[in-house]
């Protein structure tokens, strides 16, 4: 059985495993409701096309969580200290999405280590929906290793 | 259209929440939903949320009562959250906002106003859970 990746296991430009889902209309209506964003414009197309947008889209949030899985499944050992994503369009749900990561920069401190991450959501197409970044702790060699 | 940018709101806490204590359907259901899984319970002890759990967690009041004219319509530009201690079932949480920046930025579409609001939000120990700045956009 393969074992979580370290710290050492990792170099910059080590690139995660990719995502690739459809969110329907009916788990974006129930993410909104868990995370508490009773907005129209989550709930249904209409309500949305009633505050001018073309349908109902998905919350950045939703799109955040979408990163934090992709990292917890490429680093399961990992803990996510931050976590920042621009939104630069409509995330509709009924589309293709791919989330996919990598790491930019190691950091070895007397905090403990890290890894930066570079985050990605889009569309099946390839045009950018959502981009961000991520700082995870991770332990410094892999648990095998140890 | 020029936009009028009043600086004077900058660090005006304009709500502070005390919630409900988290429950551990909370916790689940928003897992569950969200697919950001569950970490693993350090030695097998409490439930521990899922990271971003915590953009679940808000105040009473989303935006300040006065706000500035920046122009027709807002959108969620960006969101950055610095994580810090996990969430368990029973916490009672507290959440305070305050306008973390206001600033004017020109580009091809025109000029739009950027608006920052930070969440600072602890647990029942005063221990920092979570630093969320969410940058909202008008143009």
């Amino acid at each position: 059985m393969a074992h979580p990746i370290g710290f050492t296991d990792l170099d910059v430009g080590h690139e995660f495993p990719r995502l690739q889902l459809t969110l329907s209309s009916e788990q974006v209506q129930q993410y909104a409701l868990a995370a508490h964003m009773p907005g129209g414009r989550f709930m249904s197309d209409a309500a949305a096309q009633r505050e001018g947008l073309p349908g109902q889209i998905v919350p950045g949030n939703l799109s955040m969580a979408l990163f934090a899985r992709l990292i917890a499944e490429a680093l399961p050992a990992g803990v996510l200290r931050r976590l920042n994503a621009t939104f630069r369009a409509l995330v509709r749900p009924g589309q293709v999405l791919v989330v996919h990561g990598v790491v930019t920069e190691k950091h070895c401190t007397e905090a403990g280590e890290s890894v930066e991450c570079d985050l990605v959501l889009e569309s099946a197409e390839g045009d950018r929906l959502v981009t961000g970044t991520a700082t995870v702790r991770l332990s410094g060699e892999s648990p095998t290793a140890r | 259209m020029a936009i009028s940018l009043d600086r004077s709101i900058v660090g005006v806490e304009f709500d502070r929440t005390v919630c409900e204590p988290v429950t551990e359907t909370e916790i689940r259901t928003y897992s569950a939903i969200s697919g950001d899984p569950l970490p693993p319970s350090p030695g097998g002890g409490a439930l521990v949320a899922a990271p971003t759990f915590v953009v679940s967690v808000r105040g009473k009041k989303f935006m300040p009562p006065k706000l500035p004219n920046l122009g027709a319509a807002g959108f969620d530009a960006g969101k950055d959250i610095e994580f810090g201690e996990p969430i368990h079932p029973g916490d009672v949480l507290t959440v305070v906002s305050t306008v973390h920046d206001v600033y004017e930025k020109t580009g091809r579409s025109g000029t739009m106003a950027f608006l920052v609001l930070r969440a600072v939000i602890t647990n029942q120990r005063g221990d920092q859970v979570a630093v969320i700045d969410q940058k909202m956009m008008f143009r």
